[in-house]
């Protein structure tokens, strides 16, 4: 079972990157000069990794589920055209981790 | 006998595009290390399925069927791997003859083209054979050390005693650099060195380069695995996947960062590391 799921968080990621990267190459036209961060990519950041890393949080839906949710949104941001998502990665991780050392370790 | 060929199926699908996803991450880190934005991460998997819907041509020059065989060849002996393996738990040895029979395919694979990169890869794959020795001496210090050599096995010991890679710590950095060996862009990547193009994958096209690449992909995958379970036990999916980020990213640090050595200078390197290794690892078993 452990394997199947797995398999499902691995294809989330596959998925989630190729929407990504496809999505991203209609949205921006340019390569990554302008060093922007892009407010909706930083909000599924967010959302992606806090779901991703805080499952526990979501207590009515399955873990799995929200984990390969979690999953599919953080593949989407990292897999944005090359240098795009790159910092709004960073925030969304740096928030999950936050969260993370609050429920396990301060509370 | 259907949720073993499930398992089967489960494991080989997980093995491709892990191993893909991981090649992509390695491109990525050595392109971040040299202040480039990089490719995406599933750039390899990408490349991978595009194989497969290109046209397939095969040179005049090349030996039929076997330029074909050798494709499917490969493919069979990684997910043959994929079986013993994390499937059935079998022994250390039929994985070691796979990567054996690995470097035969390499072998054919350049000589079967009839190009003269082929060749030239061909000719470094018979030569880089040589530099095989700490694979074989891998295999006998760990049976030196455990008195088997079947993989769950190995993992139990490893229970009762703590990770190989303490006590065996010369036969992982063998091991090691064996694996890294097979990483693109490594020092010791003399059979798919840029110098000969793509060496023995030269002249294969559209899906008999998939598959080439799919094997790869497998074969990247449990190289890894098999060093994270002999070495360190068995871990959970979770445990695997961070060891094998964090081995692709030290590897991408050392290919990043070193230039692709001369084949004399890679396999005189691959031996010295051999002996050291060897030589050590008995000193601390007896």
């Amino acid at each position: 079972m452990s394997q199947t799921l797995y398999l499902l968080y691995v294809l989330s990621f596959v998925i989630g990157s190729i929407a990504g990267l496809v999505l991203s190459y209609k949205k921006y036209k340019a390569p990554f000069v302008t060093r922007n961060v892009d407010v909706l990519a930083l909000v599924l950041a967010v959302l992606g990794w806090v779901l991703a890393l805080n499952s526990p949080l979501f207590g009515m839906v399955p873990s799995y589920i929200s984990i390969t949710v979690g999953i599919f949104l953080i593949a989407m941001v990292l897999g944005m055209r090359p240098g795009y998502g790159r910092y709004e990665t960073i925030t969304g991780f740096a928030v999950a981790a936050v969260l993370w050392i609050l429920r396990t370790v301060i509370l | 006998m259907n949720l073993l060929m499930a398992n089967i199926l489960l494991n080989v699908v997980l093995a491709f595009l892990v191993g893909s996803i991981l090649f992509g991450l390695e491109r990525k880190i050595m392109a971040r290390i040299q202040m480039r934005p990089g490719p995406p991460i599933i750039q390899y998997l990408l490349h991978t399925l595009k194989f497969f819907i290109k046209e397939s041509a095969f040179p005049k020059t090349a030996a039929m069927p076997f330029y074909i065989a050798i494709t499917a060849m490969l493919s069979f002996i990684w997910v043959a791997a994929v079986i013993v393996g994390p499937v059935m738990g079998g022994s250390l040895l039929l994985i070691f003859a796979i990567y054996a029979l690995h470097k035969i395919v390499e072998h054919n694979a350049g000589s079967s083209s009839g190009s003269p990169y082929g060749k030239l890869s061909c000719v470094r794959a018979v030569f880089s054979a040589a530099a095989e020795l700490p694979l074989f001496a891998v295999l006998i210090i760990i049976y030196l050390k455990t008195g088997t050599m079947n993989i769950g096995s190995i993992i139990s010991y490893q229970s009762i005693h703590g990770p190989l890679i303490y006590s065996l710590p010369l036969a992982a950095a063998m091991f090691f650099v064996l694996i890294l060996s097979k990483a693109h862009y490594s020092p010791f990547a003399i059979t798919k060195g840029k110098d000969i193009i793509s060496g023995y994958e030269t002249e294969h096209f559209g899906l008999l380069r998939g598959y080439l690449m799919i094997s790869e992909s497998i074969a990247w995958y449990m190289l890894l695995w098999v060093f994270l379970t002999v070495f360190i036990g068995a871990l959970s999916p979770v445990g695997y996947l961070i060891g094998m980020v964090a081995l692709t990213a030290v590897m991408a640090f050392i290919s990043a960062t070193t230039p692709l050595l001369n084949p004399n200078h890679s396999i005189m390197m691959q031996t010295t590391f051999a002996f050291v290794g060897i030589v050590g690892s008995i000193l601390m078993i007896m």
